[in-house]
Formats: C-alpha cells, structure tokens, sequence
C-alpha cells in the first residue's frame, strides 16, 4: 500500500477522527490549527483557526455540521464544519483536555485538567442551538472529579452514561441523571490515553501507558480480553468489518531523540480480537503513534504520530485474504 | 514544441537559468489523466519544470458526501487549488504490513538488539568490572568493599579463564561504537535504513498480466521476503515485465534463482538473476 501523507500540522499529531460516512478525516496537533482532509486523496478541505494553544481533542458530529475542539488555551470551541467558522466557545479554568458529542449530538462532554488551583471537571454542555452566547451560558452539569484527572472520555449508550478514562488507569462510568459515579473499574496501571468503541458500541478498547490495550463491555466494564506490548500504549482501535485490532505507540515523546528508529518500535502493529496475538506491524512514522482511527468502512486506517504525519493507509488485498492460524 | 531561434546557445543558457519569465504552467486532461506542468525557480535561482500526473477516478458516492466534496476551502487552504496540494498532501513509498508468523517470530528473537544480548548474558565479554576485572559490571562485584580485593590486587591475577580474559580485556581499553560491539550488526544505522541490494534477485520476462500478489505467490515458498518491486506502466497499471524481489536470507535468494530461472510462468520462461544494479526506485 501506498500511503498518503498528510503534512498540515508543525508539530505532533493529538487525535485524528473520521466523520461517519468517512469521507472527512479530521486532524488536531500540539499546534493551534486544526485540520480537515477529504480521506479519498488526501487533499485538505480546510483548517479551523482560532485556538491560541495545543489542541488536545476534536469530536465531529453525526451528521458532519458541526466540530468540537478542546484545547490548552482554556476553551473548547464549536465550528461550522464546511466553512471554519467558529460557532461558539466555552472556557474554562483550565486545559480542555478531552471532548466528545453524543450520539444526537444534542450535548456535548468535556474535561479539564487539575491544573493552577482548578481541579479536574467534566461539563455537559447542551449545543442544540449553540451561537456566541454559549459563553455566558452555564452548563446543563459540572462534576468534579476528584483524584487523578481525566485523559479520554466517551459517551455511553443512548447518551446516559459517560465513560471516562484517568491518569491512575481507573475507568468510571458517570451516570448523567444523578450526576454521579455508578461503576468504576481498576483493570490498568497506567494513565489511558484513548478510548475508543466498536462498530455497534457493545465494546471499548483502552490504551494504557501500562503497555496494554483491553478491552472492555460498555455496560458492565467487564474486562474481556487483553492486547500486550512492551512499549506505552496511545491508541487503539477496532476494525469495523474484522475481529482486527490496531494498537499505536511507542517510547515518550521525551525519549525519541535518544532511541533509534529500528529499536524505537513506532509501527502500528494490528491484534487479532479474540485470541489476542499480533498478527502484523506496519511501518512508517518516526514517531510514537499518538492516535489511530479505522476509516468506518473498515478498508483503511489513519494515524497520526509525534512526528507530526497523519498517514492514511488503504489495505492491500494479502490483508483481506490473511488468515489467521490457530 | 518549435521555439524561437535564440541568437547564441549561450545566451540561451543564461536566460533560462537566471531570466527570463516563467512560461505559464499547463493542465492537459485526457484519457483519465491530468497532467499538471508547472515551472518555477528553485534554491539555486534555477528554472525547473514540474510535470505531476494525476488519475482521475470517478466514484458513486452518497448525496451528503457529494455535497461536502463541493464545499469551497477554507483557513489555511483558502487559495489551495481543486486537487491535492502537493505541499500538504505527500505519496509516500510503498509499505507493506508485516505478518508476523510463528517462524518469523523466532527469527526476529535471533535479530534482536545487541544490548537485549549484553542483557541476557552478561558472562560475555564486554562487560568488565572495574574493581577485579571479572567478566560483570562493577556494581555488581562480589568483592565489592571487601578484604579479598586487596588480596586479588596484589595477585594482579583475574579470575575466570585466563585465555578469554586476555580476549575479552584487549578491546575493552579502546573505545568501540555501539554499532561495532560484539553482537551489534556491522552495517550501523541511518535514519532511511539501506536495503541491503545484494539479497536482491531480478526477475524478467514477466507477463503483461502479472501482478504483486501473483508474483508474492511464486517466491514467498523460497523463504521470507521484505521488499517486492514489480516495474508497472504508470498509465496502464500493466506490468512492464520485471520486477526484483528482495529475500531476507541469501540462502533463500539463491534458492529461488535456481528455482525458478527457466521455469515457464503464464506462457513465458522466467529469466532469474542476481540484481546486480541499484532496482529502479519508485
């Protein structure tokens, strides 16, 4: 395969994302612009300028109007997905460092950091009819989150629940009616660095610092099956049409330049589901993979590293015709 | 294209080298294609002519998404043309997922990092204590902060094998590089890692039809492969009749060109051989 390399961003990849039809990949980086390219041939649509900081995470709505970005600058903002322009805004006290939609896209969630005296919150924000006012609006909710802060975040299902990822490796699931921690579970050892659900939303799969990815049931947050390496995970992701896995990752950041690329293991290397073996690296970032994402149709996948490259990969048929040998 | 005779061939050279304007880039789109020429000015204030050559595919796709694809750019694209830039938007080489089978595992376990060996087996040479000069790192010393150093001192004998010792002691006074240290492979890195083009077989005499994984197919049962170049025609996507094939062992390369040179594939007998030269790069 051929990848296409998309070169947009001066500094290290923060999350990538397809919109629902997949046509739309969406590009965030430690540099203040995030970008929007069509996935087909890789051309770039647009950049969405406004943020004075890294741009930590991004989150597109179902029906690609809208797009939400949270970022260092202490606001996550709303935009116009076809022209760039900024919606609306809200700020914080502190570093915006996760984001999401729900599934209506009706509310939205975020995060901050425990930061200069603010402590970790997660906002529920309604954004059916967001314009400039929404700064001065209160949030629907605010819970604080004592202990280690929030690093990734989904919506649960029907967008009742909300389920995030901490520092300490913890995942908790917030039931939103009450506003309060219904379940949490303790399976990592390591900050989670992503989040992110199956095709059908029946799952999720974390990726840790502890050198794992797992995998979880979104109602119970049983742990069901575990992908070891021997490097920090930053992301993973589930095929939508294969029981394939992708895990990324690599050293820290801080210990690139001191590492080789041959021993640095920046590839993203693909698990089979159920039975938790490696079955296949790909190569190709001098870098750490800080996120990945499956394009919805299951035929290619994107990541985007330290480097600062998003790579948008589409499987030669030796994928398709693999067999796993068991 | 007849261009206008310049009064010296000198004259010529200079103008296009320094002066002159840039003659105004082209689009010609036929037959599926669209060839872009371009000229400008590049570091050394020299003209050059950039000719890209796109395919154009047309696709089906749903109402929203056509109507996206319609959408004017916008932010740091504004004044992007129709089309990838090449600025942003980069073809990289080719890659190839790596799958990894239980014999390849244990190959890659015998590649593994020189250090991941030191490690391992630290009886090895290379390591050399300080205080006794025994095979293990100093902090490790048995003696360490003990009587019997002094006793060892004055012996100014080392334990273990006097043989290997002398071995062992010899290269350890003079600085060796990491890439050159027991274990480590000679070859030493870069940041593009080198193929090694001596594991290269050249393949010819292919037929129009054939294709990577056809060609996959054929050598893969010699042993295990890293890089499969098959030369295709750019318009066609036909294969131009050659292709080289490169193994991760010698022994498998020779393999398959004893193999395989004279066998009959598709109604042609292959002709197989070392790539003596540098493969076509792509």
């Amino acid at each position: 395969m051929k990848p296409l390399m998309l070169q947009g961003h001066e500094r290290a990849i923060t999350q990538i994302k397809y919109n629902r039809d997949g046509d739309l990949l969406f590009s965030s980086a430690k540099d203040n612009a995030p970008n929007v390219w069509f996935s087909l041939n890789g051309e770039r649509l647009g950049s969405y300028l406004g943020h004075q900081g890294v741009v930590w995470c991004l989150d597109v709505n179902w029906e690609t109007t809208r797009f939400l970005t949270g970022a260092g600058d202490n606001s996550m903002r709303l935009w116009d997905v076809s022209n760039g322009k900024e919606i609306g805004k809200v700020t914080t006290g502190s570093s915006v460092r996760t984001c999401a939609f729900s599934y209506s896209a009706n509310t939205a969630v975020m995060s901050t950091d425990k930061q200069m005296k603010f402590n970790c919150e997660i906002y529920i924000i309604d954004v059916r009819n967001a314009d400039a006012s929404l700064e001065h609006q209160d949030p629907i909710m605010r819970i604080p989150v004592d202990g280690p802060k929030v690093t990734s975040i989904l919506w649960g299902p029907l967008d009742e629940t909300v389920i995030s990822g901490h520092e300490n490796g913890k995942i908790t699931m917030w039931d939103l009616k009450m506003g309060k921690e219904v379940h949490s579970v303790m399976d990592h050892s390591g900050s989670i660095n992503d989040l992110q659900f199956s095709k059908d939303g029946t799952q999720f799969i974390s990726a840790s610092k502890d050198c794992t990815a797992k995998l979880f049931d979104t109602d119970t947050l049983e742990l069901l099956k575990t992908y070891k390496t021997e490097r920090p995970v930053n992301s993973a992701a589930l095929s939508p049409i294969m029981d394939h896995v992708v895990l990324g990752g690599g050293q820290e950041a801080m210990e690139v330049t001191t590492t080789s690329t041959r021993v640095g293991k920046f590839d993203a290397r693909f698990f089979h589901l159920v039975f938790e073996e490696e079955f296949g690296r790909v190569k190709g970032h001098f870098g750490p993979i800080n996120s990945l994402a499956f394009h919805p149709d299951g035929k290619s996948y994107a990541s985007g590293g330290e480097d600062g490259f998003t790579r948008v990969h589409t499987f030669d048929p030796s994928y398709y015709e693999y067999q796993f040998d068991f | 294209m007849p261009e206008p005779v310049k009064s010296s061939w000198a004259d010529e050279v200079d103008e296009e080298s320094n002066r002159g304007p840039l003659p105004a880039g082209t689009e010609v789109v036929e037959n599926g294609f669209k060839v872009v020429t371009e000229y400008k000015f590049n570091d050394d204030n020299k003209k050059v002519k950039i000719v890209r050559t796109y395919k154009i595919e047309k696709r089906t796709v749903s109402k929203t998404i056509a109507t996206r694809k319609t959408w004017p750019k916008f932010g740091a694209s504004k004044d992007d043309k129709p089309g990838p830039d090449p600025a942003t938007t980069i073809v990289s080489e080719d890659v190839y997922m790596h799958f990894l089978s239980a014999k390849e595992e244990e190959n890659m376990k015998m590649e593994e990092d020189a250090l991941e060996k030191l490690k391992a087996n630290p009886e090895k040479g290379a390591v050399k204590c300080r205080t006794c000069n025994g095979e293990h790192w100093t902090s490790k010393c048995p003696y360490k902060g003990s009587d019997a150093l002094a006793k060892i001192n004055s012996e100014k004998k080392p334990i273990g094998t006097p043989g290997a010792m002398d071995k062992a002691a010899a290269p350890a006074s003079k600085y060796i590089p990491p890439s050159l240290r027991e274990g480590a492979n000679k070859r030493g890195e870069s940041m593009n890692t080198r193929r090694d083009d001596t594991l290269a077989i050249r393949i010819s005499n292919l037929s129009e039809s054939v294709v990577e994984s056809d060609l996959e197919e054929l050598v893969k049962t010699f042993g295990p492969i890293s890089k499969i170049f098959l030369a295709k025609d750019k318009a066609t996507g036909n294969c131009k009749g050659f292709a080289y094939v490169h193994f991760r062992y010698r022994q498998d390369a020779s393999a398959a060109i004893v193999g395989l040179n004279g066998h009959g594939y598709d109604h042609l007998i292959l002709n197989v051989d070392w790539s003596k030269s540098q493969p076509v790069q792509n």
